[in-house]
């Protein structure tokens, strides 16, 4: 393990995040790091340590990257996590493209002209779309083909470009980008714990495609591995097995709710421009198509492989002990 | 129903990205929760080639303190079980029974558990009776050869293809785990039409069948898997009845670069019968792109029976298993890359399918009546 004598100092955007969040807790407790900087628009829930501290950096505003490239030189940091993403879709759609696409252009200003050992962004498996011709397991390599028009996951493929074309351009930096499957938990909070947290799920009539989730927990400690190691590239974070998509909510104890392709479009159209649901209509290539990722590289080369099986991520979202759920389906099955 | 729309406030303090949950009443109890019953992940068998059988006894016999102490950490669950309705109308009325009771019965002929690529093992069982129905009865399959499969390690089998539904598919599936003495799952490849077919698609993906797409075949084979290919695929499947028997071209060779690539060894298979259970009489392709299919085919049975018209006739079939070819033996796997080479091993298959299954047919007399005729 590459620290320096005096200790590393690392910088998180996205503080807030729960992904943030739980790297702070967890590099509190690490004596290898001396310093953390939270930046985001609100202070993080610091963990007590005092290592950690707060500085309020708003990536929507225009002469940011200057007021991040002081910060960066002025606390000798080593390590960059970027993670100022949406987990859920907005309708301020212009704002969340400020934030996620333009915003990622600033710190990668910044990171370009005081370099640091090591970046890191967080991205999601969703940048490679849901599509009929994506095979079972969609490796690093494959395209980010992002959605024809869903500007939630666009504006990450757009942000994971231009991390690529910086890791091209400096070659001096390592940079890992991770890419997470769904993250369901707990306490985590996004657009698939908000989806499956409504009593009722649309299905789309006569398709079930295979579904893939990371646990919150072992999501956090990928990240951490992340940081402590040297990998560089791009990394699947993706828990244990897959599921179809009937089978979680019936694990869930959710209502199916199929409904016919077109219906199903128009319905979501209708209720998304009226704000009244939290997934926009392109979401639903995603309950018709399979968007699986292959763990097999951050096994190989990040060190990291989940702790917990898609099952057990599921139940312990519903808050469940295992034992419960296990003899529910068992019974169910006798 | 929470509300999803975030306010444009770039300085604003609203929940920007997924925090903890404010609905959770701890949020940050994850580390004081007791663990000890969930620290080692208990296995529940989500992944590959896990026997339905065996999935259920990762349950751990529990002894009488043990049992209560079981109750107390349900009890604490229960006591910070996340509310998924904004008031949790579950701990006001005593609708825990009724929950847990639709949760069973949606689970019920559920896929609980599947391997990587959607097979789920007691989707398989759930169906054999109609496989074996449709074997043994229905079209009185006369399998030969089913030594030449080995009985483990990867081999790729290619067969022709015909009818309008993938019988021959689930024939040949079915040819192997019954008679074959190490009773193996052969994965079949799938078009793409096929795969994403509303109800069929799905019941393809559970009983085995996989998408046709090379980074599949591969990922399978290297899984030392056995994998069944079509290469006619859709071209196959289309053809008339005046086209009957006679092999289209083989794709583009994939099925040779797999097995250079991965050293599998090639396993040829002649499917005679097929043809003659849904004969295509003619195809209308006019509407058949408005509902997502290539053609609507045209049988004796269909559509003018309907849905029952799907139904296949009942021929009488042949499936004949032809002696390894290794490829790997003779070329490099870096002879996928040689096109040449590639395109002529493929058509040396195709012509050798081609020999079994004249030689087939030249020994049936009878399409539909050989068990009579012999």
């Amino acid at each position: 393990m590459a620290s320096s004598t005096t200790g590393r100092v690392v910088a998180v955007t996205g503080a807030c995040t729960y992904l943030g969040g739980e790297l702070l807790r967890r590099l509190e407790e690490d004596p290898r790091f001396v310093r953390v900087l939270a930046l985001d628009i609100r202070p993080p829930a610091l963990a007590p340590g005092g290592k950690t501290e707060f500085i309020k950096i708003d990536l929507t505003q225009p002469t940011i990257d200057g007021e991040l490239a002081t910060l960066l030189e002025r606390h000798d940091i080593d390590t960059f996590v970027h993670g100022a993403f949406l987990s859920h879709p907005t309708h301020a759609s212009e704002w969340a493209h400020e934030l996620e696409d333009v915003g990622t252009m600033h710190v990668l200003n910044a990171c370009a002209g005081v370099e640091p050992r090591r970046f890191i962004m967080i991205s999601t498996t969703l940048v490679y779309g849901a599509h009929p011709k994506n095979p079972n397991f969609l490796t690093e390599d494959a395209e980010l083909r992002g959605h024809r028009d869903s500007r939630f996951v666009n504006d990450k493929v757009r942000a994971e470009r231009q991390v690529q074309r910086y890791a091209k351009e400096h070659p001096g930096v390592e940079v890992a980008v991770l890419r997470f499957a769904p993250i369901l938990g707990p306490t985590v909070s996004n657009m698939y714990t908000r989806f499956f947290s409504r009593p009722v799920a649309p299905v789309m009539m006569g398709h079930d495609p295979l579904m893939q989730f990371v646990h919150e927990q072992d999501a956090a400690f990928a990240l951490q591995q992340a940081v402590e190691s040297r990998a560089v590239g791009a990394f699947n974070i993706v828990g244990k097995g897959v599921l179809p998509y009937t089978t979680v909510l019936a694990l869930l104890g959710r209502v199916p709710l199929p409904m016919p392709q077109l219906v199903a479009r128009q319905l979501t159209k209708i209720l998304w421009t009226t704000q009244l649901v939290g997934s926009p209509p392109s979401f639903l290539d995603f309950l018709l198509y399979l968007c699986v990722a292959d763990g097999a590289r951050a096994r190989r080369e990040l060190g990291f492989s989940p702790r917990l099986s898609i099952k057990r991520t599921i139940l312990d979202f519903l808050g469940i002990a295992p034992e419960d759920g296990a003899t529910d389906v068992a019974r169910a099955q006798a | 129903m929470t509300d999803d729309s975030d306010p444009p406030d770039p300085g604003g303090d609203d929940d920007w990205y997924g925090e903890a949950d404010p609905r959770v009443p701890d949020a940050s109890a994850w580390p004081d929760r007791e663990l000890g019953f969930l620290g080692d992940d208990v296995y529940l068998g989500a992944e590959a080639g896990i026997p339905s059988e065996l999935a259920g006894s990762h349950v751990p016999s529990i002894s009488a303190e043990g049992a209560a102490e079981l109750r107390e950490l349900e009890r604490r669950v229960e006591q910070q079980r996340t509310p998924v309705f904004p008031i949790d109308l579950r701990r006001r009325l005593p609708l825990e029974g009724v929950w847990r009771r639709w949760r069973s019965l949606a689970m019920w002929g559920r896929s609980d558990i599947v391997d990587d690529f959607g097979r789920d093992p007691r989707a398989t069982a759930r169906w054999e009776w109609l496989f074996e129905f449709l074997y043994s009865r229905w079209f009185r399959v006369e399998a030969t050869g089913l030594d030449n499969i080995p009985h483990k390690g990867r081999a790729l089998l290619v067969a022709n293809h015909a009818g309008s539904l993938p019988y021959d598919s689930a024939m040949v599936m079915h040819a192997v785990r019954r008679d074959h003495p190490a009773r193996r799952d052969v994965r079949p490849l799938v078009e793409d039409t096929v795969f994403h077919l509303p109800f069929l698609g799905p019941i393809m993906n559970r009983i085995g069948g996989v998408r046709a797409d090379p980074e599949n075949a591969e990922r399978l084979l290297l899984g030392d898997e056995l994998v069944a290919v079509f290469p006619e695929g859709e071209k196959g499947m289309g053809k008339l009845w005046k086209d009957r028997y006679r092999l289209q071209r083989f794709g583009r060779g994939g099925f040779v670069k797999l097995a250079l690539r991965t050293g599998a060894p090639i396993i040829p298979v002649a499917v005679v019968g097929a043809e003659e259970a849904a004969p295509m009489l003619g195809k209308v392709t006019w509407f058949a792109k408005n509902i997502g299919i290539p053609w609507i085919p045209v049988t004796p049975t269909f559509p003018w029976l309907g849905p029952a018209g799907l139904l296949p006739l009942p021929s009488k079939w042949y499936v004949a298993f032809g002696a390894p070819i290794d490829l790997g033996k003779a070329h490099g796997p870096a002879s996928a890359d040689d096109r040449l080479l590639v395109n002529r091993l493929a058509d040396q298959i195709r012509t050798q399918i081609q020999d079994m299954i004249d030689e087939l047919l030249g020994k049936r007399r009878s399409p539909f009546l050989a068990a009579f005729l012999g």
